[in-house]
């Protein structure tokens, strides 16, 4: 079995476990009394999360390895990695202030979590607006990679920053989101959600790495197009 | 060490003289600091809300921008007299060369920041009298986390097509926890509060700025080698 | 003791949303694998 097709195979089993989880979430979750059911965006928006800052480590991981060994393979996960990263961002950054607008009554706010959601778009973004402006592969995941490590270390930063901001301004919550300590059918729909979208990322990012080497093979590359 | 600082003089000095022999970027620079600086005049209603709470955030958007124009000149030079390819030939060490090039630009930046500083004085009668020193102190600080990044980045984008757009886009994620804290800092420092409530803030900035130099310091030598 | 609130209606969204996304980016993926 090609790369490819592994890859795909791996998405479709994330994909129908992930309808297995909409069924457990909508279903077969209690609702929380406080939040109704809008509180059940939890359970896709806090993966999403996961899923996305795990695709930033390993973009900077894989970044510091392309320039430490010079191996390829690191660049091509990378590459594929920012472009999987993207896409749970894109889901974080919808499902956040749908959450956010029933709970805290406004659709957007500058709290840790949107602004850190907004950054790693932006980074993720920048990240592959960067490679696709540059021809030569060589000079492509030397950049790249620059980039990669760069966003990963800032990321602190930019939840630092918004701490302090935010200890000084009263927050416009009108019920707060997610306790701590989750009830065992809740914490259960949580787990299984992250599972599945780790599932996700491993099939999406298997056949974003297997297009690379299909497109590095074709002689085509990327450039000019994600 | 003292070899480090030599070498990054020698290449500080070589642009410094260039710069001011044609003073041409220098004096545009300034200018749009002065341009932008009178379009927020007009941008705002001064009966709705108070100058003085709208200046921290007019001087450093100032700021900032006047700091992407600095930045986008810096490599230009080089591209256009064909300097580059002799300075890798030489045996200068990549990251005197980083420190060099961030002289440069930061002493360009600090050209137009004090002039500008003056004018945004003038324009929006701010109080900055008894806190000029520790003003300059914050503005210090976070033009050299600007530059930091700055410089590497616009190593980057030279040889990217659209640079001009390029830099932006990459660069401004990673100018928000410098510009959060000289904000705040000076927003403190002009309501004449007393420094101990922005301790938060300038150990953002200085954490910011050890990491960054120190970072990129590192990975400079990858965007301008094989 | 409030009423539970009645905001089924941002769930449903936010569901299809992400479900939306997720399919278009593995229906993307799919076939920009196929197109030479």
């Amino acid at each position: 079995m090609s790369l490819a097709q592994r890859g795909r195979r791996i998405t479709l089993v994330g994909l129908v476990l992930l309808a297995g989880v909409y069924v457990r979430a909508l279903a077969y979750t209690p609702m929380e009394r406080f939040q109704g059911p809008a509180q059940k965006i939890f359970y896709l928006h806090v993966p999403a999360a996961w899923s996305a800052m795990l695709a930033m480590g390993l973009v900077g991981l894989s970044s510091v390895l392309y320039l430490l060994l010079r191996d390829a393979r690191f660049d091509r996960f990378a590459a594929a990695s920012a472009e999987v990263g993207t896409t749970f961002s894109l889901v974080m950054l919808t499902t956040g202030p749908i959450w956010a607008k029933p709970i805290w009554g406004t659709w957007w706010t500058w709290d840790a979590r949107l602004t850190l959601t907004l950054f790693l778009f932006f980074l993720f973004l920048g990240y592959l607006l960067l490679r696709s402006a540059v021809a030569e592969p060589g000079l492509r995941a030397r950049y790249s990679a620059v980039l990669g490590i760069c966003g990963l270390v800032l990321l602190p930063f930019i939840h630092l920053s918004v701490y302090l901001f935010r200890t000084l301004h009263p927050q416009p919550i009108v019920l707060k989101p997610s306790s701590p300590s989750l009830p065992g059918d809740m914490l259960i729909t949580l787990l299984l959600s992250f599972a599945v979208f780790t599932v996700l990322y491993v099939g999406f990012v298997t056949q974003r790495y297997a297009l690379s080497l299909e497109r590095e093979a074709q002689g085509s590359g990327d450039v000019g197009r994600a | 060490m003292g070899d480090l600082l030599a070498q990054a003089w020698i290449v500080a000095r070589k642009d410094l003289v260039l710069e001011f022999r044609t003073r041409t970027a220098l004096l545009s620079a300034v200018v749009f600091t002065a341009l932008v600086l009178t379009v927020f005049n007009f941008g705002r209603d001064p009966t709705a809300v108070a100058t003085i709470d709208l200046a921290p955030s007019i001087l450093w958007v100032t700021f900032t921008f006047a700091a992407m124009l600095a930045l986008n000149r810096a490599f230009q030079l080089e591209l256009e007299n064909g300097a580059l390819e002799g300075l890798l030939a030489s045996p200068l060490s990549r990251v005197s060369l980083y420190w060099g090039k961030g002289v440069a630009n930061l002493a360009f930046v600090a050209v137009v920041e004090a002039v500008g500083l003056p004018l945004f004085v003038l324009f929006f009668d701010v109080p900055v009298g008894s806190v000029l020193l520790p003003l300059i102190g914050v503005i210090a600080l976070a033009t050299v986390g600007f530059v930091a990044v700055g410089t590497l980045f616009s190593a980057m984008v030279i040889r990217t097509r659209f640079a001009e757009l390029m830099l932006p886009v990459l660069l401004l994620p990673f100018l928000i926890p410098p510009l959060v804290g000289a904000v705040q800092v000076t927003a403190r420092l002009l309501a004449s509060r007393p420094l101990s409530e922005s301790v938060g803030y300038l150990k953002l900035l200085a954490a910011y700025d050890i990491v960054f130099v120190s970072l990129a310091s590192v990975l400079f030598r990858f965007t301008v080698d094989e | 003791m409030p009423d539970v609130p009645q905001n089924a209606g941002y769930m449903v969204a936010a569901y299809i949303v992400t479900a939306v996304i997720l399919l278009v980016y593995a229906v993307s993926l799919s076939r920009r694998a196929n197109r030479p």
